[in-house]
């Protein structure tokens, strides 16, 4: 197990620079220059040109490239172009703010997703199972957008009960304030994975009902409730380790969205930011940040997998 | 099989009456929308200050982005410049042609028009209790003028190719000397707002100092806390020279989502927000907001690029046919949705310039005459290529206008978009001859002579590649022409011959349209002001 860790993490290595040379090569690729940004009608070109080279946009793209990851090596991910902060001292900065908002996310849905998948299983094609399929087409197809503005209307506009934007209340910094500024972005945000994770379940389970230990064990007289609970459910469970290391590009792309939305300062507005600006430091920043986080989280999905279920060793 | 549960059926039950709640809400909220169509205020300087003033409280004002640096030789984004509206007083201000004198007490010209002596109001302070004095000055020009240093406003103290001489002459009085006679150069210092030589004096690199995250400036509110992402909260200087503000403290609300954030003013968690002309409606039916349109002094135009390698926008017949094809008032009913929100344009200059005149020649809607110089030009099968933006619906909605338009008098119009950086890069290429249209839009300050870049020959943003001899002339003139009349004269020409070669066809003078919680008084002394809301902050209180 060990030395199969040690090897995936070293793979890890050429991953990375390999998705920072196509991250590079496309955004040079992609029209428009991060310059434009700054340029007023007034400026001289003299100056735009001082600013080029200030910037260091005045190289070739492949010195550009590799001053980065010669700097990126050390630790270094360079300013960005807009504000000229340290590019990794800005994603310290939201990382906490994502990481909550993704992690309270998951666990919503994953939590959610087990009852309701095994209520929809238990009582297929009935009224309830109808009910739980219906909402589960709409958590998959409904846009994440729309769905903010429509409980930001809800709960904020006509109820009052939750704040609609930001993190926090201005100058307050209590933990039940944030909470209140949380909910309403986690439960966008875990909609439509409860969704995905509910068809999942729900279909999991209806194959697992037909397998000949459940057969049995109904046939000795255990109760429904105890082969569904007992001995279902933990082979349900098992392949959502995998789901939901899969889920994480979803996740990030769905964070990206909800924080815009929300205001919620994380790593997904700063990226919509830096992609408006063609900042691309910050943009090589919070790709390599992403690559990484879904390659770790794959990698940990596989040995939680091997963990809980040691047949998994012998047969791959 | 496994027995149904009731508790089970009830999560089910839960959820469908939650969406059914959120499905209906919605429904409601549409039609509460469209009730009212009653049009804004259109008067900047309209008054709404019913309630007495009370001091204490606190102000929210909507930003779309994190300001990109919070020091005023660097700003050039609208976020930027609206917190250091706050944080930074200027020298002075120039409104609608009336000087208001800030950290200035006076700006006095020489006989010779060669020597400005500038005096600064005695017992300024900055935000951390040092004096401001005349060093601070002379330090952020000098500073302004280090290439070094990469300040955007550095071409605007370089007249006649030569840098402008500043000089102490005590600590209150400082001199510039300019290489040439130069009216506009009061337009350049107007962008000034000093920057404390004891916090910045020792930094090699101003722009990526450390000491801009935590700004001293001597403005009316002082820098409290920036949750990046977040909000940035000023709170109230004492000392400001102008007097205590009334204010405990300004928050500017990062709220990136238009949608979103209309819906935050809407439950009080913002105080102040641009609006979009289709959302006014709205954010009025509620009741509890001003909403005031003012001039930003911006004029949007469809630029024709003569540079193209058709060369058929050469022709200035061509141009004219173009422009008597369109009608304003059409064009402003599509994008702005009422005059209210934006006016009939006909000079280049836009209301706010000095000498501005909008009684100039112009090609008010009429298709039979633009046929006719169509033919006159020899031109027939016309197809002509239009980039536009995508994502910006007034743009969209604009081109689509034009393009219908332009059919009823033969010219095939192929609407090409492509995204906004795609698009600004295409703009302001020099060397682009693979489009004909745009549409596009400035805002250039109050001195004519800021249109010099854009309508004189070989200039670095003529992008439409008008090439005017006498107008190269008159700019020389206007620019070194210190006695008004005259210059008056020679702006009016100008606009009148811009305007019959019609190197671009001027739109409308749009306008800005800003929501503000009726709970807030002083506007009218806040006054209202292009690109960053309010002039003076200081002013405005929260009504008893």
């Amino acid at each position: 197990m060990k030395s199969t860790i040690v090897k995936r993490l070293i793979q890890i290595i050429p991953m990375l620079l390999f998705v920072s040379i196509i991250c590079f090569g496309m955004i040079k690729l992609a029209p428009g220059d991060p310059v434009l940004s700054f340029v007023t009608p007034n400026m001289h070109p003299e100056d735009i040109e001082r600013m080029r080279q200030s910037l260091g946009l005045d190289k070739p793209a492949y010195i550009q490239y590799l001053l980065w990851i010669k700097e990126a090596l050390s630790g270094n991910l360079g300013y960005s172009l807009i504000n000229h902060q340290p590019v990794l001292q800005q994603m310290l900065d939201r990382l906490p703010a994502t990481a909550g908002l993704m992690g309270i996310s998951i666990l919503i849905s994953v939590v959610l997703a087990i009852p309701i998948g095994l209520l929809a299983a238990a009582n297929r094609n009935r009224w309830i199972d109808k009910c739980i399929n219906l909402l589960c087409y709409i958590g998959i197809s409904i846009p994440v957008f729309w769905l903010a503005i429509l409980l930001i209307y809800l709960f904020a506009i006509k109820l009052h009960w939750l704040p609609s934007v930001g993190m926090r209340t201005i100058g307050v910094d209590s933990f039940w304030d944030m909470v209140k500024h949380g909910i309403l972005p986690c439960a966008v945000l875990s909609f439509g994975f409860l969704a995905v994770y509910v068809r999942y379940i729900r279909s999991s389970t209806l194959s697992q009902l037909k397998e000949d230990y459940v057969q049995i064990q109904l046939a000795y007289g255990s109760s429904p409730k105890l082969v569904l609970f007992r001995h279902v459910l933990k082979h349900v469970l098992l392949p959502i380790i995998t789901l939901l290391g899969m889920s994480l590009a979803d996740l990030v792309a769905g964070a990206i969205v909800t924080e815009t939305i929300f205001s919620w300062p994380g790593i997904g507005s700063l990226g919509m930011t830096a992609v408006k600006g063609m900042d691309y430091p910050m943009i090589m920043g919070i790709t390599l940040f992403s690559s990484l986080m879904l390659i770790l989280g794959n990698l940990i999905a596989d040995i939680l997998y091997r963990f809980a279920d040691p047949r998994i060793k012998s047969t791959r | 099989m496994v027995k149904q549960k009731s508790w089970f059926q009830w999560i089910g039950v839960f959820t469908l009456a939650l969406l059914m709640v959120v499905v209906t809400a919605c429904s409601s909220g549409s039609s509460t929308a469209t009730n009212t169509t009653a049009p804004a205020s259109t008067d900047a300087t309209a008054s709404t200050d019913s309630g007495q003033p009370k001091d204490g409280g606190s102000l929210i004002i909507a930003v779309a982005a994190d300001p990109q640096v919070l020091n005023p030789n660097y700003a050039g984004d609208r976020v930027s410049l609206t917190i250091d509206q706050a944080l930074y007083a200027p020298l002075f201000q120039v409104n609608k042609g009336k000087k208001t004198f800030y950290l200035a007490d006076s700006l006095d010209l020489s006989k010779d028009n060669l020597t400005y002596t500038l005096t600064l109001k005695k017992g300024l302070t900055w935000h951390d209790g040092e004096k401001l004095t005349a060093d601070d000055v002379v330090f952020t020009i000098n500073k302004i003028l280090d290439e070094s240093q990469h300040s955007f406003l550095r071409s605007s103290f370089v007249i006649g190719g030569k840098p402008v001489q500043v000089t102490k002459i005590n600590d209150t009085t400082i001199q510039f000397k300019l290489a040439q006679v130069s009216p506009a150069f009061e337009a350049a210092l107007v962008q000034v707002s000093p920057i404390p030589k004891h916090i910045f004096e020792n930094e090699t690199d101003i722009e990526k100092s450390t000491k801009n995250n935590n700004p001293i400036g001597s403005g009316p509110f002082k820098f409290k806390e920036y949750k990046t992402g977040e909000y940035i909260t000023l709170e109230r200087f004492d000392n400001y020279f102008g007097g205590k503000p009334h204010l405990d403290s300004v928050t500017y609300r990062i709220a990136k989502d238009t949608n979103a954030a209309n819906l935050a003013l809407q439950n009080g968690e913002i105080n102040v927000k641009y609006l979009d002309p289709q959302d006014v409606s709205t954010i009025q039916a509620t009741g509890n907001f001003d909403i005031q349109a003012y001039s930003e002094g911006r004029l949007a135009y469809l630029m024709f690029n003569e540079n193209s390698d058709t060369g058929v926008l050469n022709k200035k017949e061509v141009r004219q046919a173009i422009s008597y094809a369109l009608s304003r008032d059409e064009i402003i009913q599509v994008a702005y949705t009422s005059t209210d929100y934006a006016e009939p344009a006909r000079s280049p200059f836009t209301p706010d310039a000095l000498y501005f005149d909008n009684d100039v020649t112009t090609y008010d809607n009429n298709i039979e005459k633009a046929k006719q110089l169509l033919q006159q030009a020899g031109v027939s099968n016309l197809k002509l290529r239009f980039i536009v933006s995508s994502g910006n619906k007034s743009q969209e909605a604009q081109s689509l206008y034009i393009q219908q338009k332009l059919k009823e008098i033969g010219i095939d119009v192929e609407l090409q978009n492509m995204d906004s950086s795609a698009w600004s890069n295409k703009f302001v290429d020099p060397n682009a001859k693979d489009y004909e249209l745009a549409i596009s839009g400035y805002i250039m300050g109050y001195d004519p002579d800021a249109y010099r870049i854009l309508y004189t020959s070989n200039e670095s943003s003529n992008y439409t590649h008008y090439n005017n001899k006498k107008v190269d002339q008159l700019f020389v003139e206007g620019s070194a022409e210190a006695d008004t009349t005259k210059r008056a004269a020679i702006y009016k020409e100008l606009q009148e011959i811009i305007a019959a070669d019609a190197p671009i066809y001027p739109m409308a003078y749009t306008k800005t349209i800003v929501a503000i919680d009726k709970k807030y008084g002083g506007l009218d002394k806040a006054i209202l002001k292009p690109v960053v809301i309010f002039e003076d902050l200081s002013k405005i209180y929260l009504k008893q």
